[in-house]
């Protein structure tokens, strides 16, 4: 070995010490920006702010007041630390969560956002040494697990007092905070309103969408909503509208946002989709695009299931956690779900927002409560059985 | 040659010994600690009866999606090693112009998350998606097929095959050029001195990266399902998503037994004959492409732009589309996101490569079953989705070791149990490559075992170190089901902030930290390469 290249191979593990000492030092930063804990620190001891309308108060369908409904100023103060697992995400309601927090000197929310499926995983895993308090999620079927397998307990009366008696938990255990109903986006240049059935049973017959209609098999919506047609029509029928469905050449989405957007742009005419996916592409595209909202009626293809709340058995101030859920079903927060994230508000007095029915004008089917809608594991059987997933 | 190998191979044997009890204990440690999360598995599936075990197992779907994911990982794989192996020869053996820039380039796309990846492809090459759109005026009605089997290799293939780039390379910037020079005095022409010289060199780096890509084909969750190929993850997915933990964990422990199978197939290809001469490597002579530089480089600009333009393409015309309004206050962008991914991505590269340092070297020097064992044991976190990884800490986090779960020290320890195999492939090439007389050299001349070692043997595998820490930083940079479910309560890195608008549909506001996802991964790939000494001329 020549002098020349054992120098030339000091300097490499020079090189190479100092690549390790380079990125030893960016972790130690990087660790440390994140571990500073910097919130709380501009929030005036006691009072609360003044209570107004969240976020700019612009619609993409022109503004409003507030009317209906309990301001969060005449509910209960909140102290203390409270971590919510969310799977609903942070761009629809982290300005809310925010909101609330700013509005009390002494409380400080933590919130860990997550899909419904793996935050109920989480949930179970954890099991009693579970750092949640609320779990506030899309639908009511990830609650109802939630429920079964014993993490939940009982919200008090006037909290459940808030809804009516269809939008939560028979034993109050979880409660809805908004709500959505599915319905038939179409394409305004393909079809008109008149063209779109009102019996979803009749999809598979109706050659007008052949190879032109879309939906979302793995999305949690649309499986509520063959959760619901097997209550309602039972596991043979519903076999044989999927597979209908599959002969008439229904186009698979991931989720159905992308369905709606699908409708927008002509790809398909026509999708199944919950209602406020349509006014989110219609805000996007500026209220001008051609897409519009049709409902099926009294059947699966029309309920309307909820958003919601509720506290685990692991939470450790139980009555600062159904405060929190509490504060949901404020006037603001109702206000909020409507103009932010075109759901319908669950409080009487709070009306929806854009080219909707009211919530009393809606045809979801008679005898159908939100709590049949839990056994996903055979819906996804059946599904798997007929090759829709 | 092959005198050279035996000689050789009889001191291996001699040397594997000496330091043997310390490194056996070191590798064994590390192995039974990325095992861990097994207990989790098995405790959980045994929660399934025997009957609904063996008709989950054994019916007729899973049997069919097994035989997709197969064809898949083979499909893939195979065009992992057309495109790295030829991309690391002429970023490293020839005089391409910008090769610093090309290295750089061709190993980004393995940040893109590739559900990214999948969205972007089949927004724009979907029926009716962008090109299309763009094209219909020219008169074209439809495009190839893009979702399916072809499609799904297509994307994995394009975000996966930088595992064999970054292996190769490490392999062909320690080769020894006087070799392929000998050969070439003995009138092989280049192709043949290729063949017979560098490729038996390089071939444990390719077998090292093509396993990488093999396994990550099998455990990917997010291509599949977006390309509609019905692959088996697809399957562990939808138990997922209905709260069926049991029988996630019994179909995962069932892709822990394929990647064993893998694996033994691998070391069967591998090839496991110690690969060096005399002397240490030496990096030479350049090959002059001449008229093959513009085709050259063609290759070397194509691979990166396709994987990389269309989902900034795509993600950027979503932004110009617009996004209604809500959305916009909180998911803009803070530094602390660019500071908290290369934080962690850091540090789990760091434990990686420390952690894999003994189990690579014992792995390379010694021929017992045990050290080949542990070896393979750094691969089955790597193989299991890592959703299952996840909840497997949590539930060991919250059982056994409740005031380090959701901190950051568990968040780096699921990285290394997810991502160790690629810091030891990568070493463990490099480490076959030395040969033994050298730190036995060093040990005449009076140094102990870790002085022999450090001055001798590990400035010798520094390109394979710093390769398989490489691969550790840029694989945790996109990491996202582990961190989303055991990071910190309110941790935000790039690539949750990606998730955060891409879950809800705001695909517009995910293309600004994709950008920045991008960018610092770039420049943390000029970091780590310009401590090679790497001397473009």
């Amino acid at each position: 070995m020549t002098t020349d290249e054992s120098s030339r191979r000091r300097v490499t593990r020079r090189r190479l010490l100092g690549a390790g000492a380079t990125v030893g030092a960016a972790a130690l930063a990087g660790c440390n920006g994140l571990l500073g804990q910097t919130q709380d620190e501009q929030k005036a001891p006691g009072g609360r702010k003044a209570v107004g309308q969240i976020g700019s108060g612009r619609s993409p369908f022109g503004d409003r007041e507030i009317t209906g409904g309990t301001s969060m100023a005449d509910m209960p103060n909140m102290s203390g630390e409270l971590t919510v697992y969310s799977a609903r995400g942070e761009a629809l309601v982290g300005e809310l969560i925010a909101f609330i927090q700013d509005l009390y000197a002494d409380l400080t929310i933590k919130v860990r956002y997550n899909s419904a499926a793996e935050l109920v995983n989480q949930i179970e895993t954890e099991g009693d040494n579970s750092p949640a308090d609320v779990f506030f999620t899309v639908d009511a079927g990830s609650m109802g697990e939630l429920k079964n397998d014993g993490r939940t307990v009982s919200l008090p009366k006037n909290v459940l007092g808030l809804v009516r008696e269809e939008f939560r938990d028979p034993d109050g255990q979880w409660i809805g905070t908004s709500g959505r109903a599915r319905t038939i986006p179409y394409n305004t240049k393909q079809f008109s309103k008149s063209d779109v059935p009102t019996d979803i049973m009749a999809f598979p017959d109706a050659n007008e969408f052949a190879d032109n209609v879309g939906w979302a098999p793995t999305y949690s919506s649309f499986q509520s909503f063959v959760t619901a047609m097997r209550v309602l029509e039972g596991d043979a029928k519903t076999k044989r509208w999927l597979r209908g469905m599959m002969d008439l050449g229904v186009r698979e989405y991931g989720d159905e946002f992308l369905v709606s957007q699908a409708v927008a742009d002509g790809e398909i005419g026509a999708g199944f989709a919950n209602h406020y996916y349509i006014q989110r592409v219609l805000a996007g595209r500026g209220g001008e695009a051609p897409i519009d909202t049709a409902f099926t009626e009294g059947d699966a293809g029309a309920i309307f299931n909820v958003a919601g709340a509720c506290v685990l058995k692991t939470a450790e101030n139980r009555t600062l956690a159904s405060n929190f859920v509490r504060h949901l079903l404020s006037a603001e927060a109702q206000d909020y779900f409507a103009r932010e994230t075109f759901e319908y508000p669950l409080i009487p007095g709070v009306e929806p927002i854009g080219d909707l029915p009211t919530i009393d004008e809606l045809n979801p089917p008679k005898g159908l409560d939100l709590t049949q809608l839990s056994d996903f594991e055979g819906t996804i059987e059946l599904m798997r059985e007929v090759g829709v997933l | 040659m092959t005198p050279e190998r035996e000689t050789a191979t009889a001191r291996n044997a001699r040397g594997g010994g000496e330091a043997a009890f310390p490194l056996t204990v070191a590798s064994a440690a590390v192995a039974a600690a990325v095992l861990l999360p097994l207990v989790w598995l098995v405790r959980t599936a045994v929660a399934v009866g025997p009957a609904e075990a063996v008709a989950l197992l054994t019916r007729p779907a899973t049997v069919e999606v097994f035989a997709n994911s197969a064809a898949l990982v083979a499909a893939v794989t195979g065009a992992s090693i057309l495109l790295g192996v030829p991309l690391a020869y002429l970023t490293v053996r020839t005089d391409l112009p910008l090769r610093r820039f090309w290295t750089v380039a061709v190993s980004l796309p393995l940040v893109v998350p590739s559900y990214i990846g999948a969205f972007a492809f089949v927004s724009a090459f979907g029926p009716r998606g962008a090109f299309q759109r763009a094209l219909a005026p020219l008169g074209v009605e439809s495009l190839p097929r893009i979702y399916g089997f072809g499609g799904a290799t297509l994307v994995l293939t394009l975000y996966t095959y930088p595992y064999v780039y970054i292996t190769t390379r490490a392999a062909l910037k320690s080769l020894d050029t006087r070799l392929v020079d000998a050969a070439r005095t003995l009138r092989h022409t280049r192709w043949e001195a290729f063949r017979r010289v560098t490729v038996p060199q390089i071939r444990p780096a390719v077998a090292a990266g093509s396993l990488l890509v093999a396994l990550y084909a099998l455990s990917d969750f997010g291509t599949p399902a977006i390309m509609r190929f019905d692959a088996f993850t697809r399957v562990i997915y939808v138990e997922f998503t209905t709260f069926g933990r049991d029988l996630a964990a019994l179909l995962s422990l069932q892709l822990v037994a394929v990647t064993l199978a893998i694996l033994a197939l691998e070391s069967r290809i591998r090839g496991d004959g110690p690969l060096y001469v005399e002397s240490g490597g030496r990096y030479g002579d350049v090959v002059r492409l001449g008229r093959w530089t513009a085709p050259a480089l063609l290759f070397c600009a194509i691979v990166p732009a396709l994987a990389l333009a269309v989902p900034l393409g795509i993600l950027g015309t979503w932004l110009l589309r617009g996004t209604s309004g809500v959305g916009g206050a909180t998911l803009g962008f803070e530094l602390a996101h660019v500071f908290n991914s290369v934080g962690v991505s850091a540090a789990a590269a760091l434990v990686a490569t420390a952690a894999g340092l003994p189990v690579a070297y014992l792995a390379a020097r010694s021929r017992s079953r045990l050290a080949q064992a542990f070896e393979r044991a750094t691969y089955v976190g790597y193989a299991v989705p890592g959703v299952v990884i996840g909840l497997a800490l949590v539930y060991l986090g919250t059982s056994y070791a409740a005031p380090l779960y959701q901190t950051l020290y568990l968040l780096v320890f699921a990285y290394v149990v997810r991502f160790l195999p690629q810091a030891v492939g990568s070493m463990r090439a490099s480490f076959l490559r030395v040969n033994p007389a050298l730190p036995e050299a060093a040990r005449t001349l009076g140094r102990t075992p870790a002085g022999a070692f450090r001055a001798v043997t590990l400035p010798l595998v520094a390109p394979g170190l710093l390769g398989g820490a490489a691969l550790v930083f840029l694989t945790t940079m996109k990491e996202l089901p582990a961190t989303l479910l055991l990071a910190p309560t309110g941790f935000d890195t790039l690539v949750t902030r990606i998730w955060a608008a891409y879950g809800e549909g705001y695909f517009g506001y995910a293309a600004v930290p994709a950008l920045i996802l991008l960018g610092v991964s770039a420049l943390s790939m000029l970091v780590i390469i310009s401590q090679e000494g790497y001397d473009v001329k």
